[in-house]
């Protein structure tokens, strides 16, 4: 039989994991909620931007730019793997490295090559570890980002690409569906797909005559970067408040779990209880028998 | 009643500025330029400088910007700008210690590293246009 003392024990070890997991669920809810009102907060440029570049594509059809050209060979990709850099987030991290490992399988089987930019040190870490040293690292921005990191790490992949020599960029993230729920995506950067830029055009307002200065041509040239950078940003952003999503989950079962736990080795400490003082009456009992006769 | 533009400074974290104004000027890759209300449909690049918005009593605001894009479109103008701040907001004692960072930066980046030269070049612009703009709103 278990040990009263142990058991007491347990209980209470169980109980003080239980107040971290809980706080950490806290945490995690409230920064959700900022997370979200960042991504809220970033709508009114995006729309923005869909907008000129609707205008300008509108003007400019048919144009040729090398971040919309599709390249004949495929020879090297480059992945940017968006990843936290905490863990006890459940799978958040977990599935983003699968699905980057899949493409580097995948692309390696066809003899292409493979890059990685690890945003979060699980990514950085983990590739590290696979012998896999990424071309790109950025640590302690998964939890805020800023359209300057974005900026940044789109300068890694825009000019080698417009240079031919990157054929392709994705983006591996977890899309934010809702507080409960993330989804893990692959998202093709560049080239950026012909179909966004005429169903932008599409949908502008055809009445309006615009000017462009100097010319539409250019400003696309300008505008297709930046449309890049807002992509990337974007992508941060829904990882940041999926990463708070996930870690509630996460921590969610594990104060459940705890409370579960609590409760069994309550009962077996109420058990172990009994059974102790039912022993001792036996013995009392036994031993004034044993002094009446 | 005159009639005003509807003028939004917007970055890709925020909305920096919404307001009824008289004129806005912002700098184009080409020059400056006036826009005024029933101003012809226009879409242009920003370089790195200064918007100043003027309101029906003359009153002027500056913002800084760190180049972007300006659409005008039915008496609204969108300004599209990787950074914005009003004049009022810019912390000039961080600016110059950014641009001196950037630039002590920039000294050491080897030219062929065109990634991190551009972005330093473009910290640096984002600097200079904010102090230029302070010194301005405190004339």
């Amino acid at each position: 039989m278990a040990n009263l003392r142990d058991i007491k024990k347990r209980i209470g070890s169980v109980e003080s994991t239980r107040q971290i997991t809980r706080t950490m669920e806290m945490v995690a809810t409230a920064k959700i909620k900022k997370a979200q009102e960042k991504i809220e907060a970033a709508r009114p440029y995006a729309l923005s931007m869909m907008e000129v570049l609707g205008n300008v594509a509108r003007y400019a059809k048919g144009a040729e730019h090398p971040l919309l050209e599709e390249h004949d060979e495929r020879r090297r990709v480059v992945v940017i793997a968006v990843t936290s850099d905490r863990g006890l987030a459940g799978a958040f991290n977990s599935s983003i490295l699968r699905l980057t490992e899949n493409i580097i399988r995948d692309e390696g089987d066809a003899g292409v090559r493979v890059d990685v930019i690890a945003v979060g040190k699980k990514a950085a870490g983990y590739f590290r570890y696979r012998g896999i040293e990424p071309i790109a690292v950025y640590r302690d921005i998964s939890d805020k980002p800023t359209f300057t990191d974005a900026k940044s790490i789109a300068a890694h992949v825009i000019g080698p690409f417009a240079a031919e020599e990157v054929d392709a960029v994705y983006v591996a993230f977890n899309r934010f569906k809702n507080v409960a729920e993330q989804k893990p995506e692959v998202h093709q950067l560049l080239p950026i797909e012909r179909r966004v830029v005429d169903e932008a055009a599409e949908g502008s307002d055809v009445s309006a005559e615009y000017t462009f200065e100097p010319d539409a041509q250019s400003v696309l040239v300008r505008l297709l970067p930046t449309y890049v950078e807002t992509l990337i940003f974007r992508a941060l952003m829904e990882s940041a408040a999926s990463e708070h999503g996930a870690r509630r989950t996460a921590m969610k079962s594990a104060t459940d779990n705890a409370s579960e736990m609590i409760t069994t080795l309550t009962r077996s400490y109420n058990r172990a209880r009994q059974a102790s003082i039912t022993n001792e009456i036996a013995e009392i009992v036994g031993g004034a028998a044993a002094l009446e006769d | 009643m005159e009639r005003t533009l509807l003028c939004e400074i917007v970055t890709p974290e925020r909305i920096v500025y919404t307001n009824e104004v008289r004129m806005v000027v912002a700098p184009t890759i080409d020059g400056e330029i006036g826009i005024l209300p029933l101003h012809a449909p226009l879409v242009s690049p920003l370089k790195p400088g200064e918007i100043r918005v003027m309101y029906g009593d003359d009153r002027v605001e500056w913002f800084a910007i760190s180049g972007g894009y300006v659409q005008v479109h039915e008496d609204k103008v969108i300004i599209l700008a990787d950074h914005a701040a009003a004049a009022s907001q810019i912390d000039v004692e961080r600016a110059r210690q950014a641009l001196k960072h950037a630039k002590d930066r920039m000294a050491e980046l080897p030219a062929e590293d065109e990634v991190g030269v551009n972005a330093c070049m473009a910290d640096l612009n984002w600097c200079e246009a904010q102090l230029s703009v302070a010194s301005k709103d405190r004339a």
